[in-house]
């Protein structure tokens, strides 16, 4: 809902993502807000920055299968895992990173159209088998392949970036970093919506028997809603790798994927607000209860409980999020936001 | 005039008082207390803060160097422990960090030599990362020389070829290395050992009595299970099923103390612990003494005694380094130095570790090799014998 006063002329202007002056200020604010951050943050805090940065690509990557297109995926971090290797062994061969990230997005993109031509003709359950058939396969064929290949069960280092003489290692360097790739990837997520292809996914998810009346080539979309989920994940990956240095398959586990998928849920599915919010509530959450655990073990409680207890009360969160707003965050974020535009007039 | 005097004259008066300042240190530690270890965590972190507390007192306060441990929670992730080291070298500038496992050297092998901080793991090594002129080092060699020492003192014992039927994890790198490393044992001493075709399993099984009843027709002497504790559980299981008793040997991760919570040991007469530090229940173990002195917690066992030794080998190296540079210039760099150009004998060690000597060439102590085990009598773990065990010479495998 649009405050009093705001009458779009025309389709360009009703398809903006930000539509009112307001708007544009809080994302100058919140942009300001982000690249100003190392300057209040401490490096523990820059590199939990990070790494949310580069969930949100995955997660973002997950959104464009699960939330647009409708394609139920758990295999998001063995496609991350891709992306990682990839950008491990095209490293190896000192490609520079912005000839590496896309390379590794492209491989990404291309192994993901390996089992969505599968995944593309099933549905529902069907559809989760063949994708969980993704994560399985990933670490089996990684260990299959000669050691010389993508390093077998050691894993690969990963060498650092260089930038002319400047070498990112510090957490500020990685933080712009990955803060500029997921800036990029936001901007594209916020764009698919709109877009042609968008549409297309957004009327194959709805339904796509009608999608197909309407000269929709649905099979095509399907497969496509992959190679771009799987692109975002690629470059996820690759910031990973560049990120720890060092990439092995039990860092890309079917845990992390279903992790990817919970985080998109409790966000929003249909929203890349909803990609957004989840991320950082799970990260929040998550790091909240790790503080909390820790100050409890150092004053003598049992270490094993705890743990237990982190991971109930995780879920337990989950829980409470879903049962009070099944639509997701995005949606109690939309509510909020109308109430505030709507302000002082009250709202039905 | 006066006033001016007697300022100066207090000035002089406070600073002669004042007690001889100390170079302060930091020594930083990874924990797991959110993470799968977190149950023992108590316990290990107990050894190392009982280790820095006694040397501070006994050793720091004469040479002019105060150490202080900074543990951090690292959940035995990666990630968590890439998030974390940036800050940890920022904020406390450690001259030496003590790792906690794998994740610890997949994520930090890489970073240590540009970061100049040596690393010291009390965990054992892995043939995979033998390799020269790391930062990353263990106060035991690797799995295999471990289980080595104890092979070779088994097959003594026998007189004849020893069998080995080893049970492993395909999917885990430094499980099947531990196999590899016993197979290159093998291979070097044809006359002595033997080891039966692996039996590959799940990291928790349900059953290997099928894996078990296979190995038992190459009549093996001992079960290898590097691997997990419900590995050794399950090996147990599966032999009470077919009526065997082949003696198993395991680790310290999944050692004879781990497996007692889940088993009743009288079913594990004679399978044994195998390492490399002082077994926690040697008679006449100085460290230990120590250890009860000085711990505010905890409990003194194979993980307490691993991190003590892990940390007091850390704070021997301090020394070394005070003596060579001062006690004002002691640098990561200099940790690393004094790491590989000195010898370090058991009687420094507190009988925590046998002498230990490093070079380039290794991330864990080379030449004359020891080892230790556990054993369980009569349904109690006791050490296999007072002395070490020689290990015998292994090339990389």
């Amino acid at each position: 809902m649009l405050p009093t006063g705001i009458h779009p002329t025309c389709y360009a202007h009703e398809a903006r993502v930000l539509i009112t002056p307001r708007s544009r200020v809080w994302l100058a604010i919140l942009i300001a807000g982000l690249l100003a951050f190392p300057l209040a943050a401490g490096p523990y805090m820059l590199g939990v920055f990070t790494h949310m940065f580069i969930t949100l690509m995955a997660v973002y990557g997950l959104y464009v299968t699960v939330g647009m297109a409708g394609q139920i995926n758990v295999a998001q971090s063995a496609f991350v895992g891709v992306g990682a290797f990839a950008t491990a062994k095209l490293s190896e061969y000192g490609l520079p990173f912005y000839l590496v990230i896309p390379a590794a997005a492209v491989i990404t993109g291309t192994v993901s159209i390996l089992f969505a031509l599968p995944a593309a003709r099933v549905k529902g359950f069907y559809l989760a088998l063949t994708t969980l058939a993704a994560q399985v396969v990933f670490p089996i064929v990684i260990l299959a392949l000669p050691m010389s290949w993508l390093g077998g069960l050691v894993g690969m280092s990963v060498s650092p970036i260089s930038i002319g003489s400047l070498t990112l290692s510090a957490p500020i360097h990685f933080y712009y970093f990955t803060l500029a790739f997921v800036a990029l990837l936001t901007v594209a997520v916020f764009n698919l919506k709109r877009s042609r292809f968008g549409r297309a996914l957004l009327a194959v998810r709805d339904n796509d028997v009608v999608a197909e009346v309407m000269g929709i080539p649905v099979f095509k979309m399907k497969v496509l809603a992959f190679f771009v989920g799987s692109l975002f994940a690629g470059v996820a990956g690759a910031c990973l790798a560049y990120f720890l240095q060092f990439v092995t398959v039990t860092s890309f586990t079917l845990f992390a994927s279903v992790w990817y998928l919970g985080m998109l849920i409790v966000g929003g599915v249909h929203s890349p607000v909803g990609a957004i919010l989840g991320v950082v509530f799970i990260t929040l959450v998550q790091e909240s209860l790790h503080d909390i655990a820790n100050s409890l073990m150092q004053s003598g409680a049992s270490g094993g409980v705890l743990f237990a207890l982190t991971s109930v009360a995780l879920g337990g969160c989950i829980l409470i999020a879903l049962i009070f707003e099944p639509r997701g965050l995005a949606h109690r974020w939309q509510v909020l936001r109308t109430a505030f535009q709507l302000w002082p007039f009250p709202r039905n | 005039m006066k006033v001016a005097r007697s300022i100066f004259a207090a000035a002089l008066l406070a600073a002669t008082s004042m007690p001889a300042l100390s170079a302060d240190y930091v020594i930083s530690a990874s924990a797991d207390y959110s993470g799968p270890f977190a149950d023992v965590m108590p316990n290990a972190m107990s050894g190392i803060n009982a280790m820095a507390d006694w040397w501070n007192k006994e050793v720091g306060a004469k040479i002019g160097v105060n150490v202080e441990i900074k543990i951090y929670d690292m959940r035995y992730d990666p990630a968590q422990i890439a998030k974390t080291w940036p800050a940890i070298l920022s904020s406390d500038r450690p001259i030496m960090h003590l790792g906690f496992g794998s994740p610890d050297f997949v994520t930090l092998m890489k970073r240590l030599p540009t970061d100049k901080v040596p690393m010291l793991i009390g965990t054992a090594m892995v043939g995979l990362v033998w390799g020269p002129d790391g930062w990353h080092y263990s106060i035991r060699p690797t799995y295999s020389h471990e289980f080595a020492g104890l092979l070779s003192h088994l097959q003594e014992k026998k007189g004849s070829k020893l069998i080995v039927g080893p049970i492993s994890t395909q999917n885990q790198a430094g499980f099947v290395d531990q196999v590899n490393g016993v197979r290159k044992l093998a291979e070097t001493y044809p006359d002595r050992f033997e080891v039966l075709e692996t039996q590959w399993v799940e990291a928790s099984p349900v059953s290997v009595t099928a894996n078990i009843r296979a190995l038992a027709a190459g009549n093996p002497d001992v079960l290898l299970v590097g691997g997990t504790t419900a590995q050794v559980i399950a090996a147990a299981s599966a032999m009470g099923e077919l009526g065997l008793n082949i003696p198993i040997i395991s680790s310290t991760h999944n050692g004879l103390s781990e497996v007692a919570k889940g088993v009743d040991l009288n079913k594990l007469n004679g399978s044994y612990s195998a390492f490399s530090f002082a077994p926690p229940q040697r008679k006449n173990l100085p460290i230990k003494d120590v250890y009860e002195q000085h711990k505010k917690e905890g409990q003194w066992g194979l993980i307490a005694a691993q991190s003590a030794a892990q940390a007091l080998l850390g704070l021997r190296v301090l020394e070394k380094a005070v003596a060579k540079v001062g006690a004002d210039n002691v640098t990561g760099e200099a940790m690393r130095n004094a790491l590989l150009e000195n010898v370090f004998t058991e009687e420094e060690l507190l009988g925590a570790l046998p002498t230990l000597d490093y070079d380039e060439t290794a991330p864990f102590p080379v030449g004359d090799l020891k080892a230790t085990a556990e054993v369980v009598r009569d349904g109690k773990i006791e050490p296999l014998t007072d002395e070490w065990l020689s290990v015998p010479a292994l090339e990389k495998w």
